[in-house]
């Protein structure tokens, strides 16, 4: 039987490149665990369903799994609740032979904004990934320096990518310039792969040839990889196109996760080449077991599946990225503008021939919100109406005009010179440097009057023209540990800080769902996950830590004072859930936060506030450091708590005999004032 | 004393004491009557009983220290003794002389006797007289002034011990390190003496570092006959409460062993002591010196281990003194052949100590051989805030000391699930896991001193509370419906 393991996680990036230089025929990276579902199923694949491709993939000859990044990351952590760390630790397992890919971007990793130099290099060396496919929206390659340095620093497999799109400005000589950028930057050719991303799907299959053709021949050792999504209906030829001109590895996805907006599918890709008479790496018996796999979970996603359903030709115009579609358009849908959707595009084919940089995270953001707000402003003042008015106004601008804004009227000039006001920050940053350099220089004078108004001139002085990673500042990130110290209560784990790094406030409630439901997120089957137990009698199997485990329905009370009681019987054992349903009341205790409150040490009653010497005590009295200000009781044993420091009571919060809870404030103080005696 | 015949005994006592003694009534076909606060109205020890009277509301003044309303309930029920368990008023001699005066049979020693050495400056006189060695002290002092003459002048340096005079059990009891601590412990000790006690005398001593903690069984009739049933160590303790216990003592020689048993019949001889007590002392192993602490006019918690070892049942025995009857035993058939460790399973969070109170939400047990179980609390019983946090007693046995922890090993580890409140088990497996506790080298300070060490054993995977985590996520998807957020 034949091994088609080639490449191994642990091998050197040099070895790889040669490896791949010298096979002569076309490997595959599946991008089944990430793009595939990132694209059509808005990233709620689970790694509990995923990990099934393990054992296949890890035999299967694959390039790569790309499996982490992008949008999942901050997906895994929002809504399916499992993190990045985990679904590594599981796929190292599952399939030890197969690199894992990531998809970063270069200053915002997985995060929405640039992140300083020094959380870049922190995060960045702490992740086991062998692949890491990195992009700058602007195809500024000076933001990639950090990454690339770290990366091949400690070995691993750097891939930078460039963003394409097919419009008049993106000829073969700019992409050139680009990879002229990358490969000063990594030092030649022979420890990276190049990565074309085409992330909308955009490029005709004449258009790749000859780009791929155009690099290949300034650089003939340079390994290219062509990524690309399906959305306009023409990923296989595509695929076939970047091949003939010298491509090696293509991503596809396995054929039945296939919808609309993801990559091309597998086996079809394999044998349109192959008759193409392109050779494929490929042990096609493993290849077609993990599209079976996928068939045994797959139809419990299609809450998750985009309700915009069919490829689309339109966006070469619009060039929404393939992974940004089902969340746009959930987005359309949960704010009740799902019928503007057309209109919304129509505007961004036009707004990106204004501003000009590649539509992919954080641009594609940048472009849907800005875009989808200016539908909505005109939308809710004058109706249809004023969505047909704003295109025509766009229209007659940038095609008729050519975006002369003198040859517009004065009264038109007025409106565009208000389009931007209300655009986001994030695109008033962009304009501003935040982000890098655009790829084919600053937006007209005419979008900056209309995005500050009286202070553009002002604001255009503080552009900036250095890299992100020179000029946002650095973040202190033993402050920011000891800051997720204090919400926890506890000291975080390595991976909780890098979660929290890069989205603090969802990693929090992360991890306060995982402490109150343990691993449900990992070993739920998806349609229990998404819908619980349905009816009486009903109920779900699994394996946990190396034991069957049975959760059975049995009766679901009625609601009481926002109280249901949930019995299931767990391995035939009967227990009660108590579950608080919107309406349940919460009381309220406050806890001492802080050094001027203090807080009960331990669960007990309060039977005396104050000390037998004094008396009670009162809002407004004089403490002194390491006097008892109050006494607790718990279990008969007595508990004194005495002043922090000299102070004044400025709250007390309890009463006598009242129950308290640990941590729970007792007593506030504050800077005395006038002296002490 | 007349023969006089129990007919049905009332324990005036709640949880794992009062459920102790009506086990052995059940053995011995006697009927009992059980007390009960308001909060204990659906306790363990309520329902084991033949009879049960309210008592009282869920302050123990007014419940389980309620004399007057407890002798009151034995006559309504028919019970003609009291038996006080420990604790609440097992070691109040006006309760045994309120109990005698009514004309009911008290199950425990002479009012006399409990007066006597209930008060520990008292009962310090007694052991003086009686040539059993003491710990250098100061009784009653008025002020921290006057601890600190008593310092200088006797030459003693601190660590001290404030110590309730009327006390026990830990409670009332303060250890100050250096002088600027003195005024506020004094205060406290004081504080806590007369809200457990009734009574605000404190003692003072010092406090020896390296102390181990062992006690002597005695059994005593009203006939003249008096036995020891070996000792016990107790010197697993936190703040001043003991955890772990174990007879016989592994810190003893045999020489030693037979010193302090002979020393603590000499004593309970010269004070006619009757029925079940301990005398306790504190043993140097630096200097290999034993020192009297106290004597406990009372059934203590882990006579259980000594029951294991001798093979006696010391609550029986008890009903047998009361009644008027002899001993059947002479000293030479008390035989220990087996060594017996118990833990207790306290609710109270085993890193922090706090109490935790709430529901017993689960409470399953395998039982193995070797085990014994004293049990306080059932499966969906309550944990009240104004009590006693102990809810289960476990004991081990086996033919030497590895066996019986090995044994406590596989009980606290796999075959107890407590489920609702947090327990000390944690705790007391890290324990008897240590090294120093395996070679039997530990003091009283042991916990104190290795508690961070201890910590960071607890075995953290509790795999059945993982699941009942997920479990709990779908009762709340199946009955909420999806999740906005998913």
């Amino acid at each position: 039987m034949m091994n088609y393991t080639l490449i191994k996680p642990g091998m050197a990036p040099e070895d790889i490149v040669k490896t791949v230089r010298g096979l002569n025929k076309v490997m595959f990276t599946s991008t089944g665990m990430r793009d595939a579902g990132q694209s059509d199923y808005k990233n709620r694949l689970r790694i509990r369903d995923l990990r099934g491709f393990g054992p296949h993939y890890n035999e299967m000859g694959l390039f790569s799994s790309e499996c982490h990044g992008g949008a999942r990351w901050h997906v895994g952590i929002m809504n399916r609740r499992e993190t990045p760390f985990e679904e590594v630790d599981i796929l190292r397992k599952e399939m030890p032979n197969v690199l894992l890919q990531t998809l970063i971007r270069e200053t915002n990793l997985w995060g929405y904004r640039p992140y300083p130099k020094n959380v870049n290099e922190y995060v960045i060396s702490k992740v086991d990934i062998d692949v890491w496919r990195c992009f700058s929206f602007l195809n500024d390659i000076r933001n990639m320096r950090t990454a690339a340095e770290i990366i091949m620093k400690r070995g691993r497999m750097f891939q930078p990518a460039i963003s394409f799109t097919q419009a008049d400005w993106t000829t073969n000589d700019y992409y050139l310039s680009v990879v002229n950028n990358i490969v000063d930057l990594c030092g030649g050719t022979d420890s990276i792969i190049l990565c074309i991303k085409d992330m909308a799907g955009v490029g005709s299959p004449k258009r790749i040839h000859n780009l791929i053709d155009h690099i290949k021949q300034a650089y003939p050792d340079l390994v290219i990889q062509y990524h690309r999504h399906a959305t306009d209906g023409l990923a296989l030829p595509a695929l076939l196109a970047a091949a003939q001109a010298g491509a090696n590895i293509l991503d596809v996805e396995e054929d039945s996760l296939t919808r609309f907006y993801g990559q091309a599918p597998l086996l079809s890709a394999a044998a349109y080449l192959e008759e193409s008479g392109i050779n494929v790496h490929l042990n096609k018996p493993k290849a077609e077991a993990a599209n079976q796999e996928a068939r045994n979970w797959i139809q419990h996603y299609e809450w998750a599946e985009s309700p915009f359903k069919g490829f689309d030709y339109n966006v070469t115009q619009h060039r929404m990225p393939g992974g940004a579609f089902p969340s746009s358009f959930e987005q359309a849908q949960k704010g009740g503008f799902l019928h503007l959707m057309p209109a919304i595009l129509k505007v961004m084919s036009l707004y990106n021939r204004i501003v000009k940089y590649f539509d992919v995270t954080p641009g594609s953001q940048i472009t849907w919100v800005t875009c989808s707000s200016v539908v909505n402003m005109y939308s809710k003042e004058r109706g249809v109406a004023g969505v047909k008015h704003i295109i025509n106004l766009l229209t007659k601008f940038v095609e008729e005009h050519n975006q002369n804004f003198d040859a517009m009227t004065d009264a038109e000039q007025d409106e565009l010179l208000h389009l931007f006001r209300n655009a986001p920050g994030d695109f008033k940053n962009l304009i501003l440097g935040g982000y890098g350099k655009l790829p084919q220089g600053w937006p007209d004078e005419w979008v900056y009057r209309s995005a500050f108004g009286d202070e553009w001139q002002e604001k255009l002085k503080s552009r900036k023209e250095l890299s992100p990673l020179e000029s946002v500042q650095e973040d202190d990130l033993n402050q920011l540990r000891n800051k997720l110290t204090d919400e926890l209560g506890r000291t975080p784990s390595e991976e909780e800080f890098i979660l929290y790094l890069m989205h603090p406030k969802d990693t929090l409630t992360l991890i306060k769902f995982r402490e109150e439901f343990g691993d449900a997120p990992l070993v739920l089957p998806t349609n229990v996950w998404h819908n619980g137990l349905k009816a009486p009698g009903d109920k779900v199997e699994f394996e946990y830590s190396g034991v069957p485990y049975s959760i059975e329905r049995v009766s679901i009370g009625s609601e009481h004072e926002g109280v249901v009681h949930v019995v299931m019987k767990v391995n035939n054992q009967t227990r009660v859930f108590r579950v608080e349903t919107p309406r349940a009341v919460k009381s309220t205790i406050r806890m001492a936060q802080g050094a001027k409150q203090v807080g009960s040490p331990i669960n007990g009653t309060v039977w005396r506030i104050g000390n037998p010497d004094r008396g009670t005590l009162q809002v407004g009295d004089i403490v002194h450091k390491g006097e008892e200000i109050a006494n607790l009781e718990a279990m008969k044993m007595e508990n004194a708590i005495l002043a922090p420091f000299n102070g004044q009571v400025k709250d007390i919060a309890v009463k006598i005999n009242d129950m308290v809870k640990e941590g729970q404030l007792l007593v506030e103080l504050e800077e005395a004032k006038g002296t002490l005696h | 004393m007349a023969n006089s015949e129990i007919k049905k005994v009332l324990v005036a006592n709640r949880s794992v004491p009062a459920v102790r003694v009506i086990q052995t009534c059940q053995d011995r076909k006697i009927p009992t009557t059980a007390v009960y606060s308001t909060p204990d109205r659906l306790a363990a020890h309520v329902f084991m009983a033949n009879s049960a009277v309210h008592i009282g509301d869920a302050p123990p003044i007014e419940s389980y220290l309620n004399k007057e309303r407890i002798i009151q309930a034995a006559f309504e029920t028919g019970a003609n003794a009291v038996h006080p368990g420990w604790g609440f008023l097992a070691e109040n001699s006006s309760f045994a002389k309120m109990v005698k005066d009514a004309g009911l049979i008290w199950i425990g020693p002479e009012p006399e006797v409990i007066d006597k050495m209930g008060d520990k400056i008292q009962s310090k006189n007694e052991a003086i007289a009686a040539n059993v060695p003491v710990i250098p002290g100061i009784n009653s002092p008025d002020s921290p002034d006057e601890i600190r003459r008593w310092l200088e002048e006797e030459d003693v340096s601190y660590p001290i011990m404030i110590k309730a005079s009327a006390g026990g059990g830990g409670k009332g009891m303060v250890r100050v390190q250096k002088d600027d601590e003195l005024d506020n412990a004094f205060a406290q000790a004081k504080s806590e003496a007369k809200k457990s006690f009734g009574d605000d005398v404190v003692l003072v001593e010092k406090y020896i570092e390296h102390g181990r903690h062992i006690e002597v069984q005695i059994v005593a009739d009203h006939h003249g006959k008096i036995l020891h049933l070996h000792e016990r160590e107790c010197t697993l303790q936190r703040r001043n409460q003991k955890v772990i216990e174990e007879a016989p003592s592994p810190s003893l020689s045999p020489e030693a062993r037979e010193d302090i048993c002979s020393t603590a019949v000499r004593l309970m001889k010269a004070i006619n002591y009757t029925s079940a007590g301990t005398v306790e002392f504190l043993y140097d192993s630096d200097t290999d010196k034993f020192y009297f602490l106290e004597v406990n006019t009372r059934l203590q918690v882990e006579h259980g281990i000594t029951e294991i070892i001798t093979g006696l049942d010391i609550v029986s025995m008890m009903l047998d003194i009361a009644e008027g009857e002899a001993l059947q035993y002479n000293q030479e058939d008390i035989k220990s052949n087996r060594w017996a460790l118990e833990v207790r399973i306290n609710a109270e969070d085993p890193k922090t100590f706090s109490p935790s109170f709430g529901e017993i939400s689960r409470l399953h047990m395998n039982l193995i051989p070797g085990i014994r179980v004293s049990q306080g609390a059932f499966e969906g019983s309550s944990i009240p805030p104004y009590y006693d946090s102990l809810i289960m007693l476990l004991m081990t046995s086996g033919p030497d000391r590895e066996n019986a922890i090995m044994k406590m090993d596989s009980t606290l580890c796999r075959n107890l699930r407590v489920e609702g409140v947090k327990t000390l088990a944690p705790l007391l497996l890290s324990i008897i896991r240590h090294p120093n506790f395996i070679n039997g080298n530990f003091s009283t300070k042991f916990i104190e001193t290795h508690m961070d060490e201890l910590v960071s054993t607890f075995n953290e995977e509790d795999y059945e509370s993982e699941a009942l985590k997920i479990a709990k996520y779908v009762a709340e998807i199946s009955a909420l419906g999806t999740p906005k957020w998913i």
